[in-house]
């Protein structure tokens, strides 16, 4: 990256990487005291070449390296690029294959709007409590995960065709005992920190994006539905199971960090509500349909498929030309979209240096997931 | 005679006495020594017996060794506690499952890795910064009065006025050491200490003033005698509340921790500071807040009074300051597993919006109160 000119006015600090609360990304921004009067987010600076990787894999071999992205949401981004090569394939998928995809992907999304929540709260200045709360209550997702998939991170579980395996016994008694427990747990997270006057004070009108600059700007998922526009992939172009489950898409009018908390707090509730239906209503049936190891493409075809995962809108654009791979993979990301929405909000509003760590964990970035 | 030859003279009368002398002086010495060294353990002995009290204080109370030991309780306590909030044991290997030796471990760890001085610092400052912080607060401490005789400095009836100069002195070495670091964390760090000390110490001050009012007296040991019958924590419940925030805030714990904001900071003005310097640097942090809390004890909480059972007091004993002082401890380390950090302009606004008007108007109160009591 080119870094731009230090005007004689501002210092420049290197936000990361070797910064607590940076994570592996460097940011630089321009300070006058205390404000921030621009944020420079390299972008770029974690790239692993996955679209390429993706592109010397055969289909389903592609499945691996793409679940590496986002680690904590591995369902939702897995299902983005299986649902690309089903179409490009022209494979169906079984009904019931289908609703164990929803179960996943839902509670994949949990995992990870938890961790996000931890990770807010954490940057507050909070003793990091709320964040080992979280990381200790999604144990019981990763069991879960364990018994159906056998693995608790990455577990590779959707193939085209169908998911890898059926339920185990009991798995569905489980889920609900899981969904409870969650329940009861979540009521301790809204008291903690959005009940708690002096974390409201910290994320209350911080990192203010209004609705248009939202739409301008590109932003996408818990930041865009913060900011007031009811948009949800799941709900506008239902695929898997989500046309028939039924469920709210949360908005927040405000569109500060506390906003983009509770769009999060109450998704874990609709999250809940879905597993429990799964739970209910699954149906029967196979859930795999046959496919070759190598399946070979027809030439020419164009396949997109979008899917809502925790951070927002995923694009998975697969390009054949006719071999076992594919030609070309292009991937829309969610944190990317995200990233610049939060380099533009020095601009929109004032943002202080104590901020910065809010505002930041509040879009929930991922910057494998950003720089690919 | 020329100076040559009266230095000759000089060396041989020397030389002289080293031969024929000096040997026998050493025999004399060794012959005397069954009969001197009991009259220096005798002399060390009367040494100790008489000035015990002073010199129990100096080493135990409120020496060295009680501000070590209450950093390394307070450091332990805090650490097991915020454990069980966070749903960790917390230390655990070091000293039989309560890891009570985990912070001698530390200690001992950070005293002996090597220590980076970075090479843009001012290093005079940089190395003397470290040093000062601890020892400053723990200046102040030696005008708390343990017991109605057990006060190491006398300031001549002026401890209170002397206590907050000291005190006072504190915030100025972060600033230093923040500028000397030459690092852009260490320098913003340092700014906001100095933001928060002058909104956190003046209502403070203002404070203790309206104590030393009522009491009639600007002596500790006068102010805790003149809560006999009433500990000011009640007549003054304001500036009770006023000052135990101000506390909080000149400690710089939790919410107010802003100057070392790990999330924003990495860890502001202590950014540069590694091994032996760092834990120097985390020892003042202990060394000051137990400072301000004596103090408060003292100002508020009645000293080394105890409570009167049926109207009779209790013997007033430097238990009962240990007590208060524990309680204390145990309950801003609550605070800190409860609340998040407040932002630097959320901290000032709290300083001169609500702390200086309730300090102006408990002193306003205390003033009509003394009026009145006069009439």
């Amino acid at each position: 990256m080119t870094e731009p000119e230090v005007k004689p006015e501002v210092m420049r600090i290197s936000w990361g990487p070797q910064h607590p609360m940076s994570g592996q990304t460097r940011i630089l921004i321009d300070v006058d005291g205390e404000v921030v009067r621009r944020i420079i987010a390299d972008i770029g600076f974690t790239h692993r070449g996955i679209e390429k990787i993706l592109e010397k894999r055969t289909f389903i071999q592609g499945i691996v390296p793409i679940e590496r992205m986002v680690m904590a949401d591995t369902a939702n981004i897995a299902l983005g690029y299986v649902q690309a090569v089903e179409e490009a394939l022209g494979i169906e998928v079984p009904e019931r294959a289908k609703w164990i995809r929803s179960l996943i992907c839902e509670m994949g999304r949990i995992n990870s709007h938890l961790y996000a929540f931890g990770l807010q709260v954490e940057c507050t200045g909070y003793f990091p409590a709320v964040f080992l709360w979280t990381t200790v209550d999604r144990e019981v997702l990763l069991d879960l995960f364990e018994k159906l998939t056998g693995a608790r991170w990455s577990y590779s579980f959707f193939i085209p065709g169908g998911v890898r395996a059926d339920l185990p016994e009991g798995f569905r008694d489980e889920v609900k005992r899981a969904v409870k427990y969650l329940r009861r747990r979540f009521q301790d997270y809204w008291d903690a920190m959005v009940e708690n006057p002096l974390f409201e004070m910290r994320n209350r009108g911080v990192g203010i994006l209004s609705r248009e600059d939202a739409i301008r700007l590109g932003a996408t998922g818990p930041v865009l539905r913060g900011s007031g526009v009811d948009m949800d992939v799941r709900r506008d172009e239902p695929y898997a199971a989500y046309g028939d489950l039924d469920f709210k898409v949360i908005t927040e009018k405000e569109g500060d960090c506390l906003a983009r908390l509770k769009v999060r707090f109450h998704e874990i509730e609709q999250s809940l509500n879905i597993m429990e239906q799964i739970a209910d209503e699954i149906p029967g049936g196979p859930v795999r349909t046959k496919v070759p190891l190598f399946p070979r493409s027809k030439p020419g075809v164009e396949a997109l498929s979008r899917v809502e995962t925790a951070r927002g809108e995923l694009g998975v654009h697969i390009f054949t030309d006719g071999g076992m791979k594919p030609y070309r993979v292009k991937i829309n990301s969610p944190t990317l979209r995200n990233m610049y929405v939060f380099e533009r909000l020095a601009e929109l509003d004032k943002v202080l240096v104590a901020d910065l760590p809010v505002i930041l964990y509040s879009i929930d970035p991922w910057y494998l997931d950003c720089d690919r | 005679m020329d100076v040559v030859t009266l230095i000759w003279l000089y060396i041989l009368s020397l030389v002289r006495w080293l031969l024929h002398e000096a040997p026998l002086q050493v025999i004399n010495f060794i012959k005397s020594l069954p009969t001197l060294i009991p009259e220096l353990l005798k002399w060390l002995w009367d040494f100790i017996w008489f000035n015990f009290k002073p010199l129990a204080q100096i080493i135990v109370i409120p020496g060295l060794a009680f501000i070590l030991l209450f950093a390394m309780i307070a450091v332990w306590f805090e650490r097991k506690f915020l454990a069980r909030a966070m749903l960790r044991i917390g230390p655990y290997y070091c000293g039989k499952r309560s890891g009570w030796l985990q912070v001698i471990a530390d200690f001992l760890k950070l005293f002996f890795k090597e220590f980076v001085i970075p090479d843009d610092v001012e290093k005079a400052l940089f190395l003397a910064a470290p040093v000062l912080l601890p020892t400053i607060p723990a200046l102040a401490i030696t005008l708390i009065p343990f017991d109605s005789n057990w006060v190491l400095f006398d300031a001549g009836g002026l401890s209170l006025p002397v206590f907050l100069a000291i005190a006072g002195l504190a915030p100025v070495i972060p600033i230093f050491a923040g500028w000397a670091a030459n690092n852009k964390y260490t320098i913003i760090g340092s700014f906001r200490t100095a933001y928060l000390y002058v909104s956190g110490e003046i209502p403070l001050v203002i404070c203790a003033a309206a104590t030393a009012l009522l009491a009639g007296s600007l002596d500790l040991v006068d102010i805790v005698e003149a809560q006999r019958p009433l500990w000011f924590a009640i007549p003054q419940f304001i500036g009770f509340l006023v000052f135990f925030v101000g506390l909080i805030l000149e400690a710089e714990r939790t919410p107010f921790d802003v100057p070392t904001a790990e999330t924003e900071l990495v860890i502001g003005w202590r950014t540069e500071f590694s091994g032996v310097l760092f834990g120097f640097t985390m020892m003042a942090e202990y060394v000051s807040f137990l400072g301000w809390t004596l103090l408060f004890i003292v100002l508020y909480l009645g000293g080394y009074l105890g409570p009167s059972l049926l109207g009779v007091p209790l013997y007033d004993h430097i238990f009962w300051m240990l007590l208060k002082l524990a309680v204390i401890v145990v309950i801003v380390v609550l605070i800190r597993t409860v609340y998040p950090r407040l932002r630097l302009d959320q901290t000032l606004r709290l300083g001169w919006n609500y702390l200086m008007p309730l300090a102006l108007l408990n002193l306003f109160i205390t003033i009509i109160l003394k009026w009145g009591l006069m009439i």
